[in-house]
């Protein structure tokens, strides 16, 4: 019973405070229409209301408003708050007199006396506490059962007209992707350019001049001139092996072989193997990974623990991998002495770009002292 | 013979002048991009050049700009452009300015012989183009007269767009000069070209025909 009535008056307390906030904004909407009208201010206005309105019936709220609703909500609430506030306002006010009057009725004078019940004049303690508690109970059992209706009304009113339709939200939808897949197509170019210029000028030159030495080899041999066969046949063989050297590079900033020969479960276990620090593999439940997807994570591992072998004076590491609301999530935790901002250095900016081009996040956190973490968060529903 | 070079890769502009140096040039100057480039020309008054298409900063086509430019203030300057893959509307450029041009494919650096001989061509003020873009040229036009030719014609077609000499193409193709000039004047006369001996004209005259008309 005391829980219930407790409720009651709390369900009836919160509905008249939202209804009489209701008063302010309505006011606010109408008056400050220049102001408000604008997108950005017309939006984040109309935000709060929605949150408020949410909050009273209980509803999760989420997504944006967009401009043309929050711009209709302006008159709107300035209709209905007014409206509604002013109601609120007239039921608590009358009930504030009615208190007034029970306990004041004898510093009135009868010439001006206060009101009961809008039109009943109070001239002595008999109006003044029989209809004085009277009308502060009415008005009470308005308020506790009138309230919250109200409220509500006004609250689903507010997250009808704000709330986005499911074509917006649609539409919406469709603007984010457009713009993340231009980013992608972006960093894809700009990676094929990348490897075309590693390989123009990397291994194609490298073979023009083992060429070179080589044709220069044929002549000095036609010629007799051994001394200068053997030092060209010389270069052009260590020209090999650097050529070796340069496309294994590129090939590996293409997509690494281990991850294609062991797959990301195993790319990661043979990395967190080699790192000089002792580290833990924990493995999640992944599914299907895109390949692009599983370079970014591997490449971001291995370099979050490249950094914690070489700064961080770590004695052990911590590697977690799973799959978290259709997000791929990689952590690199270290014991170490922490400051990783400092450290960082180009690696993990590079990295960090490869991941926002995958419409990911890469966050590190690792206050002086430690422990660090590095996080990686890749969409992985495409 | 004096040498200047316009390459900005290390590796590429080393064995240049390796394989120059072993066959008696003489590397007055190895420039990093056009503007080096055309200050190294002024200083040292080369007898050829050797440009890269692509230079910095931008890597795009510096080098034929260069050439060009470096043709407008020395008319007849011997330039031998390097490229990474057949570009036939660089080719085109280049052949409008006259004779003493060169159109290589880098790769063709490798065959040592070859690319001296197409440098030294290119220094008497012939011409010299990569047989890659010959055969392409070729390859591209499908209908007559072209395939009016004997295969042996089309070979030496394809020699005399490349630059040669008739006792060059002799030599290739192990016949006489006198055969060389007879099959000359047959492809001349079924493509109904005028017949010319000389250098780069020719040259010019069986390019373009590959090229544009017909």
């Amino acid at each position: 019973m005391t829980t219930d009535s407790g409720r009651l008056i709390r369900s009836g307390a919160g509905s008249g405070w939202y209804l009489l906030r209701g008063l302010g904004t309505g006011l606010l909407s109408l008056l400050g229409a220049p102001l408000l009208a604008r997108p950005t201010a017309a939006r984040s206005w109309a935000d709060r209301h929605r949150h408020q309105a949410g909050r009273l019936l209980g509803r999760p709220i989420t997504g944006l408003v967009g401009t043309r609703r929050a711009l209709l909500w302006l008159p709107i609430q300035a209709v209905a708050g007014l409206g509604l506030g002013l109601l609120a306002l007239l039921v608590v006010g009358n009930a504030v007199t009615a208190v007034i009057v029970i306990g004041f009725w004898w510093l009135f004078t009868p010439s001006a006396p206060p009101h009961l019940f809008m039109e009943v004049p109070v001239t002595g303690p008999a109006t003044a506490l029989t209809l004085g508690p009277i009308q502060l109970l009415v008005l009470i059992l308005v308020a506790l059962f009138g309230f919250p209706p109200l409220a509500r009304l006004h609250a689903r009113c507010c997250l009808a007209v704000l709330t986005p339709s499911a074509v917006e939200r649609l539409a919406d939808r469709v603007t984010v992707l457009t713009a993340s897949r231009a980013d992608v197509l972006d960093a894809h170019g700009a990676e094929l350019r990348r490897i075309e210029r590693d390989l123009h000028d990397g291994t194609q030159a490298q073979l023009v001049a083992i060429a070179v030495r080589l044709g220069i080899a044929e002549e000095a041999h036609e010629q007799g001139n051994h001394q200068l066969v053997g030092q060209m046949l010389g270069q052009a063989h260590a020209g090999t092996e650097a050529a070796m050297t340069g496309l294994r590079s590129v090939l590996r900033s293409v997509y690494p072989p281990i991850l294609a020969d062991r797959g990301l479960v195993g790319a990661l276990t043979a990395v967190t193997a080699d790192c000089a620090v002792p580290g833990r593999l924990e493995i999640g439940a992944l599914g299907r990974v895109p390949a692009t997807v599983e370079a970014a994570v591997y490449f971001s591992v291995a370099e979050a623990l490249t950094n914690v072998a070489r700064h961080s004076r770590a004695t052990a590491a911590a590697v977690r991998i799973g799959i978290e609301a259709g997000r791929l999530v990689a952590t690199v935790t270290d014991d170490g002495a922490g400051g990783a901002q400092a450290r960082s250095g180009s690696g993990l900016n590079g990295i960090r770009d490869r991941i926002g081009a995958l419409d990911g996040t890469l966050t590190v956190t690792s206050p002086a002292g430690g422990p660090s973490t590095i996080r990686v968060e890749l969409p992985c529903e495409w | 013979m004096r040498v200047v070079i316009a390459e900005d890769n290390v590796l590429l502009a080393g064995g240049l002048k390796l394989l120059l140096a072993n066959a008696g040039f003489e590397v007055a100057a190895c420039a990093g991009d056009a503007p080096g480039f055309l200050d190294a020309v002024e200083a040292h008054r080369p007898d050829v050049t050797i440009v890269d298409v692509r230079l910095p900063p931008g890597f795009r086509d510096e080098g034929i700009r260069a050439a060009l430019e470096a043709r407008r203030r020395r008319p007849e300057l011997p330039i031998l452009v390097l490229s990474q893959y057949v570009e036939h509307q660089y080719a085109a450029e280049l052949l409008s300015a006259g004779g003493g041009i060169g159109y290589l494919l880098k790769d063709r650096v490798g065959r040592v012989s070859e690319f001296t001989d197409a440098l030294r061509r290119v220094a008497g003020g012939g011409t010299a183009m990569d047989p890659e873009v010959v055969a392409q040229l070729l390859t591209r036009r499908g209908g007559d007269p072209i395939n009016s030719l004997t295969p042996r014609e089309r070979e030496v077609m394809a020699l005399v767009a490349e630059g040669m000499d008739n006792q060059a193409i002799a030599e290739r193709l192990f016949v006489s000069d006198n055969a060389v000039h007879k099959h000359i004047g047959s492809i001349f006369a079924k493509l109904g070209l005028a017949a010319s001996d000389s250098g780069h004209r020719r040259v010019l005259a069986v390019l373009m025909y590959l090229n544009g008309r017909g």
